[in-house]
């Protein structure tokens, strides 16, 4: 196939060799990481220990939410209920059956993921905005659900929930080695510096360029073979997979989660910071996670209202919606992609080369 | 299973509410066809209004009907001003984009309301409501009138509006096709402006309402938007009949399922449940357009 | 071969394709006519984009239409579009690539494949490049590069040198020119730069109002008095 006389282009890194740019930042992650874990706990107090632990689950969640909105461009306003789900199934689990916690948390997250994509499949075929809107329903009727059946607590049945003024009943176990709050945090740290990664590994994947191609150009997708059905589903299964394991992590950190509230408005709150940290980047979820559950905290402890945040959210939403290049969250709008290609094209042939 | 006696009072609140989330359905529904914009932020500006009513009324002395015209110039002009200040920035992007910002209000406004009036229980309860007769065995107050009248007739005003006036058929034109409408000498901002306004007018009027039908608190407003969305995208955002019949089943089987106690617990799925499968349903050829332009 | 029969294309009010019935036999085959004429429509249902009102297409004996949209790419069907539609954020290689893993080749051989359709457009740049960075005529070539990459059966070019300057686009000529043979694909090139379509194509057909006029060698059928009214109107040409 290839025609001798034209010049050969030098060989790019085949995609399973790590890069020198990779390795530096490997690095610097592997550096970080010790510091978060080993660190940060003698530095900070338990309640702030939790409060991290919390902040690091919520960057799960804003990890799979970035994914589908920043590289497939669709949107969930569900999330949170998806992550209350994943909670439930997990309380389920640790009080049902005795298996140990790594198992409970892949299949918190498996489960969790079946029934994401359960829902999403006849959401897919509809447009962006309709696909958001279903999300937003269904995380409505979701939260509606969770509320009136409450969370598992060692109750009997398949609702296993044992009713109580106070929410009694038993705690959601933590695995052996991690018991103390301290250790918990370390633990949680880790799982979700593994989230991370296999949501890198999909990005770099087959999935991560057709993914590309659908969020810039569904013609484009579809004339290069991509099934768009196919890895529309995919991106809502993974993102519904991290929530789930997030969930469980959220059930063992919470322990009891009789008090613990999923609201509508978290669910706008959480797209609000996933928006602000950026959703190119998978650092954008860290910076969503502490913004969600530790900024709110630290404004708390200033005696300040942490409802200054939720305007300061309001308000990010609309600056990064306003100054974002065309290509966010954007399904392929025809003038705006003319408009850009005769930019290029005046751009592209104004360069000397 | 209740009998009908213990229905009938629920038919009544059904109609009521429903007439109500028509309304909301209506304003939702007009506003995008004329400028694009799902106003997410609906809700948010009717439960704001709500309470700065309820502000001028207990801690500032107004009288009550000054008062709750403050409520809807508050919606109009809120809305307004987002719309002038967001609307041409965000023209060009797509509807998915610009319901999201709508987004980015509905957090400032619920900041906002959050920490002016924390989440203390409260009450504000219109004249209207005071007044009551009885219809067979059921007591139905003015309210429930009010809500359920407006419902019908902001509906077919409006229906006349857009098809009679030349503002209306201004509006129809920009929602077929903004650009070739702005050719035409049409001056789109001016026209979009007023849907943004007669919108958070009806925002200001349902938020009012609701606050006497269900409870004057920030978030059950803010999220009662849900339902007027389930009516309006039932509609498919377009017609406005559709949108009333809609927002009027959603208030019924809303209400009807209260008395029956075995699944009265998750009746507040209804307008999930209902838009869902609405959704779904129309869906089904994959029909849906949800551009503006044809 | 590809053979169009009675194809009729109908919506809002439209009829942009109304009874197109043509042969493309091999080799490059050019497809003009005045704007409106039906000619992306053309490419879009063959695309998948858009459904027929009726009529079939044949390509090397397969019923085209009856192929999911998405497979028609595996089956070997491969396009550029009018605004051209390079996928920004990846690079040169992923570009290509994309198109490579989802058309059912090996991965055994597709390193080989892509850097092979980058060096026949004559890209020479280091394929780790993202796309966004490049310019017009570097971005128009990953797209002939993505429809050449592997084994296309037909490739469709939509005005691929447009805004191109001469240079480039004769450069654009010459690379479609080959491709053919180096690739054993038919191509049917759409465009309004005649010099461009006479330089490629040994057959040409005409398309105005969703029909075709004139069909034969390319240089019979730039003369035709019928092609040329269609572009010019029916006053009389200078």
């Amino acid at each position: 196939m290839s025609v001798a006389t034209e010049p050969r282009p030098r060989s790019p890194l085949s995609p399973g060799r790590v890069s020198s740019g990779d390795a530096r930042r490997a690095v610097v992650i592997v550096a970080l990481l010790a510091f978060v874990l080993f660190a940060i706990p003698t530095l900070l107090s338990v309640f702030w220990l939790k409060v991290l632990t919390g902040a690091a689950i919520y960057s799960i969640v804003a990890l799979g939410l970035g994914i589908l909105m920043g590289r497939v461009g669709l949107v969930s306003l569900g999330q949170i209920a998806v992550l209350a789900l994943g909670a439930w199934v997990a309380a389920k689990l640790f009080f049902d059956t005795g298996l140990p916690f790594p198992i409970v948390l892949l299949l918190s997250g498996l489960i969790t993921m079946v029934l994401g994509t359960f829902v999403g499949l006849p959401a897919l075929r509809l447009g962006g905005l309709y696909l958001a809107l279903i999300t937003l329903m269904m995380a409505g009727a979701i939260t509606v659900v969770i509320a009136a059946t409450d969370f598992p607590n060692g109750g009997p049945g398949f609702l296993a929930h044992v009713e109580s003024s106070i929410g009694g009943g038993d705690q959601v176990r933590r695995p052996a080695i991690a018991e103390t709050d301290p250790a918990y945090f370390r633990y949680t740290v880790i799982v979700t510096a593994l989230m991370f990664l296999v949501a890198l590994w999909h990005v770099r994947s087959k999935a991560g360029r057709a993914w590309e191609a659908i969020r810039q150009s569904e013609p484009a997708a579809l004339a290069a073979g991509v099934n768009m059905t196919l890895y529309k589903l995919w991106a809502f299964a993974l993102a519904s997979f991290l929530t789930g394991v997030a969930g469980a992590l959220l059930a063992a950190n919470v322990g009891d989660l009789f008090n613990y509230q999923f609201p509508t408005s978290q669910n706008i709150t959480l797209l609000a910071v996933v928006l602000m940290g950026g959703i190119y980047s998978l650092w954008g979820a860290v910076i969503a996670g502490l913004l969600f559950r530790y900024l709110p905290e630290l404004l708390d402890s200033w005696n300040l209202p942490a409802d200054l945040l939720t305007i300061l959210f309001g308000i990010g939403v609309l600056q990064v919606l306003l100054t974002a290049p065309a290509g966010i969250v954007e399904q392929f709008p025809k003038d705006m992609a003319r408009l850009g290609r005769a930019i290029g094209r005046l751009v592209g042939i104004g360069r000397s080369r | 299973m209740p009998s009908w006696d213990e229905f009938q009072p629920f038919i009544v609140t059904g109609l009521a509410l429903g007439g109500v989330y028509a309304l909301s359905g209506v304003g939702l529904v007009v506003l995008y066809r004329a400028t694009g914009v799902l106003n997410l932020a609906f809700g948010a500006v009717g439960a704001m209004g709500a309470l700065i009513a309820w502000e001028l009324i207990n801690n500032a002395g107004w009288d009550d009907y000054p008062a709750y015209l403050m409520c809807i110039l508050f919606g109009g002009v809120v809305t307004l001003a987002y719309g002038l200040l967001f609307g041409p920035p965000l023209a060009n992007r797509d509807p998915l984009v610009k319901a999201t910002a709508s987004l980015g209000l509905a957090l400032i406004l619920l900041g906002t309301m959050s920490w002016i009036w924390s989440d203390k229980a409260r009450s504000m309860v219109l004249p209207t409501s005071n007044e009551n007769f009885m219809v067979s065995d059921v007591l139905v107050n003015y309210t429930q009138v009010i809500g359920f009248a407006f419902g019908v007739v902001v509906t077919f005003a409006t229906a006349a509006f857009l098809r009679y006036t030349g503002l209306g058929t201004a509006m129809r034109a920009l929602a077929n096709d903004r650009e070739i409408t702005a050719t035409l000498g049409v001056p789109v901002r001016r026209v979009e402006a007023a849907a943004w306004l007669g919108s958070g007018l009806l925002a200001g009027v349902a938020g009012l309402l609701l606050s006497n039908l269900v409870g004057l608190d920030a978030t059950t407003l803010t999220f009662l938007v849900i339902s007027s969305l389930a009516a309006a995208l039932i509609a498919r955002l377009q017609s406005l009949v559709v949108t009333l019949v809609a927002g009027i089943v959603v208030g019924l089987v809303n209400a009807l399922i209260t008395p029956i106690l075995s699944i009265s617990e998750y009746r507040d799925m209804t307008p999930f449940v209902l838009a869902i499968v609405a959704l779904l349903w129309l869906s089904r050829h994959r029909e849906i357009s949800i551009s503006r332009s044809a | 071969m590809i053979e169009v029969s009675d194809l009729r294309v109908r919506f809002g009010g439209v009829t942009p394709i109304d009874g197109m019935t043509v042969t493309f036999p091999a080799g490059t085959c050019g497809l003009i006519g005045p704007n409106g004429a039906g000619k992306t429509t053309f490419f879009n249902v063959l695309s998948g984009f858009v459904k027929p009102a009726g009529g079939s297409v044949t390509a090397f004996g397969e019923d085209l239409l009856r192929m999911a949209d998405f497979r028609r790419a595996r089956w070997g069907l491969r396009r550029t579009f009018q605004t051209e539609q390079a996928i920004e954020k990846l690079s040169l290689y992923d570009n290509v690539a994309l198109v490579h893993e989802h058309s059912g080749q090996g991965r055994a051989t597709r390193d080989e494949d892509v850097l092979g359709a980058l060096g026949f457009v004559g890209l020479e740049q280091d394929p780790n490049t993202k796309v966004g960075t490049l310019g017009a005529r570097d971005r128009r070539l990953v797209e002939v590069a993505r429809a050449v990459v592997g084994k296309p059966r037909v490739v469709l070019l939509d005005e691929p040198a447009a805004g191109l300057p001469d240079e480039e686009t004769q450069h654009m000529g010459s690379v479609i020119r080959r491709i053919p043979e180096h690739m054993g694909a038919l191509v049917i090139l759409v465009d309004h730069d005649m010099s461009l379509v006479s330089a490629c194509c040994e057959v040409t057909a005409v398309l105005d109002f969703g029909k075709l006029i004139a069909s034969g060698p390319t240089e019979e059928v730039l003369r035709d008095e019928q092609v040329m009214r269609a572009y010019l109107g029916t006053e009389e040409a200078a």
